[in-house]
Formats: C-alpha cells, structure tokens, sequence
C-alpha cells in the first residue's frame, strides 16, 4: 500500500510535468566523495544549496529546511555524463543529404520517454544528445540534462558548447554512394565531402559579407549614386560550417579506421579546427601519439565490436591505450540499455588495461565534460559546480553497486527506495495495458543505434 | 491552365447577349428568397420564433418578425416548426483536392530535390486544383454552407481559400474569395526510401522551412532592387519563393495543421525567427499551451478527433452508475456480490489507469479548455466525415462542459471570426450572406433532418430527394 501511495505521489508530481527547469538543496553527510579532480574524501559531506555545490568538507549542517541524507557507507560521485546517445531523439538521422549541418538535434527531443528515467537511475545526469551517422557532415548535436518530467527546451544544458556530428567510412557511403549514387561512394569522397563543403562555406562567407557590406552602402547613400547589390540569402548550412571553422561548434566525428582518423586530423589542421572528438575510434590505439599531439579527444566503447567490417580490427585496451598516450578519452554508451550501467564499462578499462580507478572514473564524468564544453559546471564533485550527483551504495566501479539515488541541480530525480512502478509520462487514452509496452524491457544493445532512421526508411 | 475554345466561345456570345439586353436587365432586379415562419438560431445560442428572412442576389435583405415579403419572393413556408441555423463552417478541408502522387520517380539527388518534391508547393491554389468529391454534397447534406479549403501536401501544400459550398464539384465559380492563408504542417517530403528527398524528418523541415524563407527573402529584395534598377542583374522567376513573400511581410497567416505539445512547441520556434501568424489546425494537444497561444494570440481550429472513453473506463463507470442506481433501490439489502466480481489489478495496473483516465480527460477536454482559457477556437473537421463529426459531438458533449450550441458556435461565428470574414457569415443578419441551413429540430439531435441548405443565396433542398 506504501507502494502504491508513494506511486500516486511521484505520479502527481511528474503528472504535472512540462514545467521549467526546478533547482533543490540536500546535505549528504559522511559519505565518500569520489571528487574525480582531487582525492577520495572518506567521511566527507557536500552541501548542494539552490542548485549549486557549495561547500564540500566535514561536519557541514544544513540551512533549515534543506534535506538531511546520511552518506555512511555511500559513495557520492558526479552524475555520469555520456557524450554518445541517441536516448530520446524524435528522429535521429536527417539521411537525405550527406551534408545536414543545418538541422539540430534540439529541435529532436522527446522529453516524455521513459529511457531518460532509466538512464538517470544509472547514475546518469547529462547526455550528449547525436544525431546519427548516416552523413558525413550530420545534424547539430544537444546536450541535455536529464531532467526528466520538463519540457523540451527545459532539458537543454544551458552554457553548452554546440556541436555537431560528423561519420566517415562505411555509414556515409553505403547510405549515400551505395543508396543514391552520389558522392560520397569510398573514403576518398567521405574527404573530399568536408573539404568542398568547408571551401563552399568560407566562398559564401565572402560573398554574403560583400552584399551586406554593400546593402549597407546603398542605404546610406542619400542622394541614390550607389548600385544595389544582388541579395545573397543567408545560408544555414554554411553558417554552421563556418561556425565550425570559427570553433564556435565543437566537432564529435564518428570514425572507426586509423587511417580515416588521420585523414580527418589532416583535413581539420588545414581549416584551422581544434578541439574535435572522434566517437567510437575502434582503431584509435594505433594513431594514439597523433592524437594526442593534435589534441584531439576520444570517446570510445570498453568492448565492442565486429557489428561491421570496419570494426573488425578492435581491442578492449583502446580506452587504456589511448589514456596512457595523454588522450582525453571518455566512455559512451550509444545504446539506450548500456547508458544504464555506464560505471561498468569503465569499469572493465581498469579489468583490461589496469587503467587506474580514478582514470576510469574520469572517462564517464568529467572527460566527457570536456569534450562537450561542460567541464566548468560539471563532471567533478567542486565547490561551484552543479548540484549534479549520484549516491551510489558501493564504490561506482564495483559489479554489485547500485545508485540509490540521483539529483540534477540538486534536485531528487531518482530514489531507489520509493522508485515507483511506473514512471511513464506519456500514456495514450487507446492503448491497452498490455500493449502500452509497460513491461518491455530493453533487451541488450540495439543494432547500431547510430543508422537509426535510415533502417526505418529503408523497410518501407 | 486549358482553356476550352468551346468555353470562351459561349462566353462571348453570352457577354454579346447580354450588352444587348442590358436595358431589361438593369430595370428588373433578381428574384427575392423567403424563409418564412420559422424559428431562427443566433449567434449567441438565443432563439426568435415566428420570424421571415428574406434574400436577394445572396444578401440577407430582412431579419424579422415583421420582415415583408417581397412580391417576387419565392418563399418556403417554415410553417412554425422548423429553424434556421447560420450555415456551418469548416475551418479547413482538403477535400476535391488531388492526391499525393504515388510511385514517384527516383531522383538522381535525393538531397537537393525539386520544390514539390521537397514538399513545399505554396504557389499551389485550391481552385486551379480541385477535383469531383463526394465530400462537397456530403458536407452540403450535413448543414456546412461554406468551407476553407486547402491542399493534400506536406510541408507547404498551398494556399488556403473559402468556397461556397453549393455544387457537388466546385471550381472557382465557387471561390467566396480569393485565398487569405497559407497551409503548412511538419509533414516530410513524399516517397519512401527509393524516391523519398530532402526533408525526411521533423528537424529536416525546420532547417528546410527556414531556408525557403531566407531565400524569399532575398528574393524580394532583389525585385525591389530591380524595379529601381533595371540595369542590375534581373531576379530569377520562382513561383515558389514569390508565393512565400505574403508570409515574409505577415500579410497571411500560416494554417499549421500540428497535434503534438512538442511539435507547437517547435512551431513556435519558428513563429519567433519569422513573425508571422499562426493558426493552429487540429492541435489535439493545444490547451496544454494555453497560456502561451494566448500570449501569442493563436487561433486553434480544433478537430473533434478525440478517442472514445477506455474500455475499463467505460465499464468502470457504467457499473458506478448501477450501483448508485441499485444502492437507491435497496439500500436495506446486503449487497456481498459486488466484492466478489470486481477485477484484481496489480499495483502497476493501477498506476497505468490513473494516468490513462487522466490522459483521456486531457484530451476530450482540450476544446473546452480552450474555449475556457480564452483562446480563440474554431473547427475543422480533419479528416472526419459528416457521421463520424455527430458522433464525436456526442461524445465531446457528453462527457466535458460543452453543448452542442458551443460547437454549433465554433463551426459558425467562430470559425468565421477565424477566417477573417466575420463581416459576411457565421451570423444570420441583414447584409450578410445568406449562409443558412433550414432544419426541422436543433441541430446534431437525434432525428433532426436538414431540409436545405443555402450557400451564398444559393438553395439545395435535400428533401426531395
């Protein structure tokens, strides 16, 4: 019956649902601090106020009216951030184009699926939300937090950079070269794609400018002298690629193959763009030094592999290889089931390569941070950052540890103990218990998520 | 556009005729129509008995009691038992309109298709498209007098235009004026995998929409560039972008049909980068923004397509009633029964039918929550035929706050509020067009049969059928 009276209670809660962003305050006292910058803290207390990490040390009390949790024997970390996931997207792939850099996953966002709720009692509080790799210069990308019961605009990341997807290999010119014909049909035309339409972009720049420029000089010009200038209407795409050049939007490139993950640094060098990842980068150990001496990043799988041709050449000590190399490595899920347990895939660098605890710890919070542009506001447990925790009954990295409990901007949105039966928010009025796919369980990892869409298309 | 030898012919000698007629003509004045004797409905739910009306030339002359009957009226007597309703209004139908084609061509670039392959086609205007559609006389049977249509499409399927309904087939005769909006919806290009194009998803329509604008727009800078001066390159033809300046410079309002909070959500979006209106067509979910559409002054013309009560839900309640019912009866005698029957829910099924009959009120609810909330509301039938709109009234009306005046309210003054021409229909009074519908008992009631209809004076009587 408690059951049920807790249920009704968080269902009247998220019932009303749709509302703007909402911050919380909590006091987790004696518990260990997995702080993810600096040491382990044992016995260590956080104070979360409105929102905000405020002071983290021993012996804090909590303002009046601030909720009390009593940490002893709990591991407090920051909410895992996955920089790969395609988690509650409308659609994933705009696949018509190989280029689509004007559409962006932020106007793809499903704030009513159930899987965020899954993916936040994992622990999880940020995600970076892709469009898929169908093309080779893909949709804009967004970072969400998890928050689950708000609207769309409201689980934006405020402050996040922008970013965008890019795919090279087997994806781009199976669905274009192989499916419509066009370029790009091999790797050469996956680069040569980028490189046209980079060119094309800084070729509008000039063009848009000099009408601006001139449009300005006809409107000044009072006594009518000046000739008017043919309009260049403003283009998205190429606004958003020369964003990109710019640095304004960080690339996240899908690439598997050592040797396509050069060809990128190459092409990025010649254009002047920094700070890009390259997402899954199956083969990344063997260019690792390169890597890294372009300060390039990395956001990789622990073990999995062999879906494709491409991925054939795979190791489970890529994460630790390229970690040891000084590579900025995260671990994503890209699956809407592993995004579940994302401690245990960083889990297994540190069963394979002996990666340290505390570096396999980084690969899932704060070296994701980086890649996407947050890490001043999340990804460790620091005074001044956001409220973005998980409470966890054991050490994160163990097997039989569990989260108990996870806040965004200290706010409770997951507690183990009153975790209700049900915790959809959308129910349509005509469907029947038993198909409303209440009970439906994900069943292992879907087949590449990242080519999701273009199945779709293909089947009808 | 053909143009029929044999038509122009026939028009000229009429236009011969006529110029030689013209002194009779001009002296004697079209017949008058009467409606006399009968109950008739205002816009405001009130009721006159015993009263005449009379039109001429499509225009009503006289509303009244004591209206007179002019010596050349061809009346139809009302004797006391019947009414008059306003003729009602749908606020958007694609009937007459061609279908999408199917079996489209591949193309050899499916990610730079051509405009219509794209589905953006707004230079597309209903009358230049209709066709034969067993809707038109469906609709005319069911009361409607006139109707906004538009075009079966995706993105941009054209312009939206008021017809009279009066015809079985209409064309342009028929137009009751020229178009006032364009159509729009997040509907992806046409074509499945092997002929589909460029935008084949929502976010792909987005980024596609706002291109065609900023495309517009430079389009029409240019023109106005080279009306000054001719010396300068000259602007490309494109029926296309020219038909999207209206929506540039907010000169039209843009019909979205959208159900979705999310999806109005996004539309908004692009309301804010291009200013122009909205009107929000079937939006299922719209009262979940009613503060904002309020905010934003959007119209909603509401489809009646709501889902019928949950199974459960159903039984639940019909059983509630009998044992009120039984409870009043005998309420003395032990009832052990009732425990005996009732269904074992797990905790799980329990949640699901909270949130399910919650979900299902939402949306039965959403008109008069609108209605409610202030915003402007009217009605399109969406999809729905004459049968299934009266079953949907029932529904809608049997178990939210409406009444069948309330609808009957949005598919007249409403609706032409909407549209624009408030001035001219949704309303029975003198000046405006006679858009009347004669009954022989309230509207949407059992048994109630509609006699005739009149469409812009125009009468079809479907009693001699």
């Amino acid at each position: 019956m408690k059951n049920i009276v807790n249920t009704l209670l968080l269902f009247v809660i998220f019932s009303v649902g749709t509302k703007a962003q909402e911050n919380g305050s909590v006091l987790i006292q004696n518990a260990t601090l997995m702080t993810i910058t600096d040491d382990i803290i044992e016995n260590g207390d956080i104070l979360i106020l409105d929102g905000v990490i405020t002071e983290i040390g021993t012996d804090l009390s909590a303002p009046s009216g601030v909720p009390v949790v009593d940490g002893t024997g709990k591991y407090v970390m920051p909410g895992i951030i996955d920089a790969h996931s395609h988690l509650n997207t409308v659609s994933t792939n705009e696949a018509r184009n190989p280029v689509t850099a004007e559409v962006t996953m932020e106007e793809s966002i499903n704030p009513n699926s159930v899987s965020i709720y899954r993916a936040i009692a994992g622990g999880v509080t940020s995600i970076h939300l892709m469009h898929g790799s169908a093309n080779v210069i893909g949709g804009q990308g967004e970072t969400l937090k998890l928050r689950y019961g708000v609207s769309q605009d409201a689980m934006r990341f405020t402050g996040a950079k922008r970013t965008i997807k890019f795919a090279l290999g087997e994806n781009p010119t199976r669905v274009h070269g192989q499916g419509n014909g066009i370029q790009p049909r091999t790797r050469m035309g996956v680069e040569q794609i980028i490189r046209s339409h980079f060119d094309m972009a800084l070729d509008y720049r000039v063009s848009r400018e000099a009408y601006l420029k001139a449009k300005k000089a006809y409107q000044d010009d009072r006594r009518g002298r000046t000739a008017p200038p043919v309009p260049v209407a403003k283009n998205l795409r190429y606004d958003v690629l020369n964003d990109i050049i710019d640095g304004e939007i960080l690339v996240h490139c899908h690439s598997y193959r050592a040797d396509e993950i050069l060809m990128l640094m190459r092409v990025f060098n010649d254009y002047g763009i920094k700070n890009y990842t390259f997402q899954h980068a199956n083969e990344a150990f063997k260019v690792a030094p390169e890597i890294a001496k372009n300060g390039a990043y990395t956001s990789v799988f622990a073990d999995w592999w062999a879906y494709k041709f491409e991925v054939y050449y795979s190791t489970a000590y890529n994460a630790t290889i390229l970690n040891e190399n000084g590579v900025t490595n995260s671990i994503n899920s890209d699956s809407n089931e592993l995004i579940r347990h994302l401690n245990h895939e960083a889990a297994k660098t540190v069963r394979y390569g002996e990666t340290s605890e505390a570096d396999a710890l980084k690969m899932i919070t704060i070296n994701p941070a980086i890649q996407l542009g947050i890490d001043k506001m999340v990804g460790s447990l620091e005074e001044g950052k956001h409220g973005d925790i998980a409470i966890w009954n054991g050490h994160p990295l163990s097997i039989y540890s569990k989260v108990e409990q996870t806040y965004i901007d200290g706010k409770k949105y997951f507690d183990l103990l009153t975790d209700p039966v049900d915790m959809r928010i959308a129910v349509d009025s005509d469907d029947s218990f038993t198909e409303a796919g209440f009970n439906t369980f994900i069943k292992g990892r879907e087949e590449d998520s990242c080519m999701s869409d273009v199945f779709e298309l293909i089947q009808q | 556009m053909k143009i029929n030898r044999t038509l122009v012919g026939m028009v000229s000698f009429f236009t011969i005729l006529l110029a030689w007629a013209q002194l009779p003509l001009l002296a004697q004045e079209a017949p008058a129509h009467a409606i006399t004797n009968v109950t008739v409905h205002m816009a405001d739910g009130s009721t006159i008995e015993n009263t005449n009306i009379v039109w001429r030339n499509g225009i009503i002359e006289q509303v009244g009691v004591n209206a007179t009957i002019p010596f050349d009226a061809f009346v139809i007597d009302g004797g006391d038992s019947l009414h008059v309703f306003p003729g009602l209004i749908d606020g958007m139908a694609i009937w007459g309109s061609p279908d999408v084609p199917r079996d489209l061509p591949r193309l050899e670039n499916p990610g730079k298709p051509p405009y219509d392959r794209a589905g953006a086609q707004p230079e597309r205007i209903p009358a230049h498209y209709l066709n034969e559609d067993k809707a038109f006389q469906a609709a005319m049977k069911a009361g409607f007098t006139l109707v906004a249509l538009g075009l079966d499409g995706q993105m941009l399927p054209g312009h939206i235009q008021p017809f009279n309904l009066s015809a079985a087939t209409l064309s342009q005769a028929h137009a009751f004026s020229d178009p006032m909006a364009l159509q729009g919806s997040f509907d992806t290009a046409p074509g499945g995998w092997g002929s589909g194009a460029y935008p084949s998803t929502q976010m792909g329509v987005m980024a596609y929409f706002r291109q065609l604008m900023y495309d517009a727009s430079a389009l029409q800078e240019h023109m106005m560039y080279f009306e000054k001066h001719s010396d300068m390159a000259q602007p490309e033809q494109n029926d296309v972008l020219e038909a999207l300046f209206p929506l540039v410079n907010n000169d039209y309002p843009l019909f979205f049909e959208v159900d979705t909070k999310e999806e109005i959500e996004r539309l908004f979006r692009l309301q804010d980068e291009f200013g122009f209106d909205v009107v929000l067509v079937s939006a299922k979910e719209a009262s979940a923004l009613s503060e904002e559409l309020k905010a934003r002054n959007i119209a909603v013309l509401a489809s009646l397509d709501v889902t019928e009560m949950p199974k459960w839900l159903e039984k639940e309640t019909k059983e509630a009633e009998k044992n009120d019912e039984e409870a009043g009866k005998s309420a003395d005698e032990d009832d052990n029964k009732e425990g005996d029957e009732k269904e074992e829910l797990t905790e799980e099924e329990l949640v699901f039918r909270t949130k399910q009959k919650q979900a299902w009120e939402e949306e039965i609810n959403n008109i008069a929550s609108l209605v409610k909330a202030g915003i402007p509301t009217g009605f399109t039938s969406a999809g729905l035929s004459p049968k299934e709109i009266q079953q949907k009234i029932d529904l809608i009306t049997e178990h939210t706050s409406l009444e069948k005046s309330d609808l009957i309210g949005l598919m007249t003054v409403q609706n032409a509020n909407i549209l624009g021409i408030s001035n001219r229909v949704g309303t029975i009074k003198e000046g405006n067009s006679a858009h009347l519908i004669l009954t022989d008992g309230p509207l949407f009631e059992k048994g109630t049969n509609i006699h005739i209809q009149v469409s812009q004076g125009v009468i079809n009587d479907f009693m001699e059928e």
